[in-house]
């Protein structure tokens, strides 16, 4: 039944992300359509605050029914529409019973610090757009205690049998993320995008130790890099002065205003 | 445009569906001891070790009683009257010290005779051997599916000479990951 649920709320996700961007893409050109010609374009420094959740952990929480659960946000600051500096947040844990009754228990904070930059550069004969394509790196790390329960060890031939206790165990992860992204102002102000990510533990293991089977904003520890997407929405708080600057366009000095074009006309007729 | 939604589409559901975790364990649970036969030939100018074949073998554990302070047989036989056998793999107590096998050998060996240049067949029927071995136990954690299980360390093994000439440790670690840990001579 569950499976069910996840195929299902994937495809109308599949479908809300593909909507999106359909919907942002068709915006843009009806925008474009109407001709603006703007002077050159000066990107304030600081463009402001994007504080962001990710849907997509959120909803595959609610639909692992407990067995992994993740809730992250984030805060986005935008230097020069180029440069993102951002600190990702969240709580995450996981109650998990394997088919042998092994079980495995954790929950934790985490956060990841890392930056983004945007890859879309201003053209100066171009309407000056918010949307961001972006491209970066995080360094996370999540300080968790966790249980394993009901292990224990039979000796088939020589018989006995010894149940093993791993419990509050204690350990400190931390590894780096590859993100890869847009970004798109859906209405003024908020923003919706996905993003995918490779993640990768800085150190790995020694054969034989008590890994955890999950860490809290890495995700599943399988030995290997783990890739997720992430589905954010966000609103961007701007400085009142700010507002206006970036975005803003700029009528050219140049143009001529259609009562003195009449004027003219009338003068050469004469 | 339609061309542009579908690879999203693709895109998007491919990335959702890779992610399943696999819940079967895939590692190899069975740790057990790797013992090989081998035939030394020995002359004035030469001295060959060469993989030896035994033509059926038995081998049965032995488990020590502290009150009578003897040896009997485990109730399950592991290897019963096998074939042409050139290796044997035996698991190690995994709550106790040490361990003890009885090793039956049914075995021929056909030496020439190099004054006479003529074939030498010597029988070997039902020559049985102890081996004791003293190890040291450790629990390995293998994963969520797989659970733990008992490494072992070898110390020292003891052989009786009715069939084997000699005994040597070569791996004194014995994991999930199968290598040979003794040769057995002849």
């Amino acid at each position: 039944m569950s499976k069910i649920l996840k195929y299902i709320s994937s495809l109308i996700l599949c479908f809300v992300v593909v909507y999106s961007v359909q919907a942002q893409k068709t915006k843009t050109e009806a925008k474009t359509k109407t001709k603006i010609v703007a002077d050159t374009i000066k990107t304030p420094l600081f463009n402001g605050i994007t504080v962001q959740g990710d849907l997509i952990s959120a909803a595959s929480s609610m639909l692992s029914s407990g067995e992994t659960y993740s809730y992250e946000g984030a805060l986005q600051a935008d230097f020069k529409h180029k440069y993102l500096p951002v600190l990702e947040f969240g709580y995450a844990g996981a109650d998990k019973l394997t088919s042998d009754n092994i079980g495995f228990k954790t929950n934790a904070l985490f956060g990841r610090l890392g930056l983004d930059f945007n890859l879309i550069s201003q053209k100066k004969d171009k309407k000056p757009t918010t949307n961001l394509f972006l491209v970066g790196f995080r360094l996370g790390m999540s300080k968790f205690n966790y249980n394993i329960t009901n292990v224990s060890i039979t000796d088939d031939y020589w018989g006995g049998s010894q149940a093993m206790l791993y419990n509050n165990l204690s350990t400190t992860k931390i590894w780096y993320e590859i993100v890869v992204g847009i970004r798109v102002e859906v209405i003024k102000n908020i923003f919706m995008g996905w993003t995918v990510r490779s993640k990768s533990l800085l150190s790995k293991d020694a054969d034989g130790n008590v890994t955890p089977w999950y860490i809290p904003g890495f995700g599943i520890n399988n030995g290997k890099s783990n890739t997720v997407i992430n589905y954010t929405i966000g609103y961007k708080f701007q400085l009142p002065s700010k507002r206006k600057s970036f975005g803003s366009i700029k009528k050219p000095n140049a143009e001529i205003k259609p009562e003195t074009k009449l004027k003219n006309n009338n003068q050469q007729t004469k | 445009m339609k061309k542009t939604q579908y690879i999203l589409f693709v895109l998007c559901m491919t990335l959702c569906f890779s992610c399943a975790v696999d819940e079967s364990c895939r590692t190899n649970q069975s740790v057990l001891m790797d013992i090989g036969m081998y035939h030394v030939t020995q002359t004035d100018t030469s001295r060959t070790v060469a993989s030896m074949t035994i033509d059926s073998i038995t081998v049965r554990g032995l488990k020590y009683d502290a009150a009578t302070k003897k040896y009997s047989y485990m109730d399950s036989v592991l290897y019963n009257n096998l074939k042409t056998i050139t290796k044997i793999d035996l698991p190690l107590h995994s709550f106790e010290s040490t361990s003890a096998f009885e090793v039956t050998f049914n075995s021929k060996r056909i030496t020439t005779n190099t004054v006479t240049n003529i074939n030498d067949t010597t029988l070997y029927i039902n020559k049985k051997d102890t081996l004791i071995v003293t190890h040291q136990n450790t629990d390995k954690y293998l994963s969520l599916q797989c659970g733990s299980i008992k490494v072992h360390s070898l110390d020292t093994i003891l052989a009786t000479n009715n069939f084997i000439d000699s005994i040597r440790i070569t791996n004194r670690k014995v994991s999930n990951i199968n290598v040979e840990n003794i040769k057995i001579y002849k």
